[in-house]
């Protein structure tokens, strides 16, 4: 027995398996497995083939296309001015870069076996410029750092994720970017079916 | 654009479901062709002369407006 499903929920599953292999394609090229791509690229075009063949027929009249069209191009307007603003905040974001203090950190081994650091911010432009010198910290040890020693060594830390931080920030981006659109087609979608 | 569907449907003692399923729209369509909220493409135009044996002026007729076009096209 053949169960047929309605269109929306063959779009939402194409979705999910895209998704779904996407994530796959990101880890193994984090974790260098490079055999799943190789698996899961297929594999999600079959599923994805094998739920268009139990698709229940979909009645698009003149209307309904004229009402998804209308939609559309109201979304394309919009994400086009709002696509432009947020491409303008990024690209700031990213040539006012060397506009930041840099910070470095240099670790010590110590003759009686504890680990020391140097923590230094140099001004934004002149990173190991020692005349450049915002601040410097010194941790006498790593392993029993105090309050104020601890907030440099977080910060240095993180400053050395700032690079993935980029990356997840244009990850989220992108996500919050396909969602709203989503959430704005549709609603374009409710307020023409009404309006017609 | 006014149209005699409902009262064409009426005569051929016909519902919206029975009609969309003979020209092959939505139920909806019917609906709103019928409350003009939206003008039908030429083709279902015919396509609904055809089925109660009339001419599609006799289904249609257009009605010009002082401030702007029959249809809303937006």
């Amino acid at each position: 027995m053949v169960i047929l499903m309605k269109y929306n929920t063959f779009l939402i599953l194409s979705v999910l398996t895209s998704c779904l292999v996407a994530s796959l394609i990101g880890w193994s090229i984090a974790t260098g497995y490079l055999i799943i791509p190789v698996i899961a690229i297929p594999l999600g075009v079959m599923v994805i083939l094998a739920c268009r063949q139990n698709v229940d027929v979909v009645l698009r009249d003149d209307r309904i296309r004229e009402i998804h069209s209308l939609a559309a191009l109201r979304t394309l307007e919009i994400y086009v001015i709002l696509g432009a603003i947020c491409a303008v905040i990024l690209y700031s974001y990213i040539i006012s870069d060397p506009l930041f203090p840099t910070i470095t950190g240099r670790s010590i081994l110590n003759d009686n076996g504890t680990r020391s650091m140097e923590i230094t911010m140099y001004e934004p432009g002149f990173p190991g410029n020692p005349e450049h010198i915002i601040r410097s910290t010194n941790i006498h040890n790593v392993d029993a750092m105090n309050e104020f020693e601890a907030m440099e060594y977080s910060e240095f830390r993180r400053e050395s994720f700032l690079d993935n931080e980029r990356k997840g920030l244009v990850g989220i981006t992108l996500a919050c970017g396909i969602i709203s659109q989503l959430v704005l087609f549709g609603g374009f979608i409710l307020y023409y079916s009404r309006k017609y | 654009m006014k149209n005699r569907i409902k009262v064409l449907r009426a005569e051929c003692d016909m519902t919206q479901e029975a009609l969309a399923q003979l020209i092959g729209v939505t139920r909806n369509t019917i609906i709103s062709i019928e409350k003009d909220k939206y003008c039908p493409s030429m083709k279902i135009g015919f396509r609904i002369a055809r089925v109660f044996g009339v001419g599609i002026e006799d289904v249609f007729a257009y009605e010009e407006e002082k401030d702007g076009p029959a249809c809303d096209d937006n």
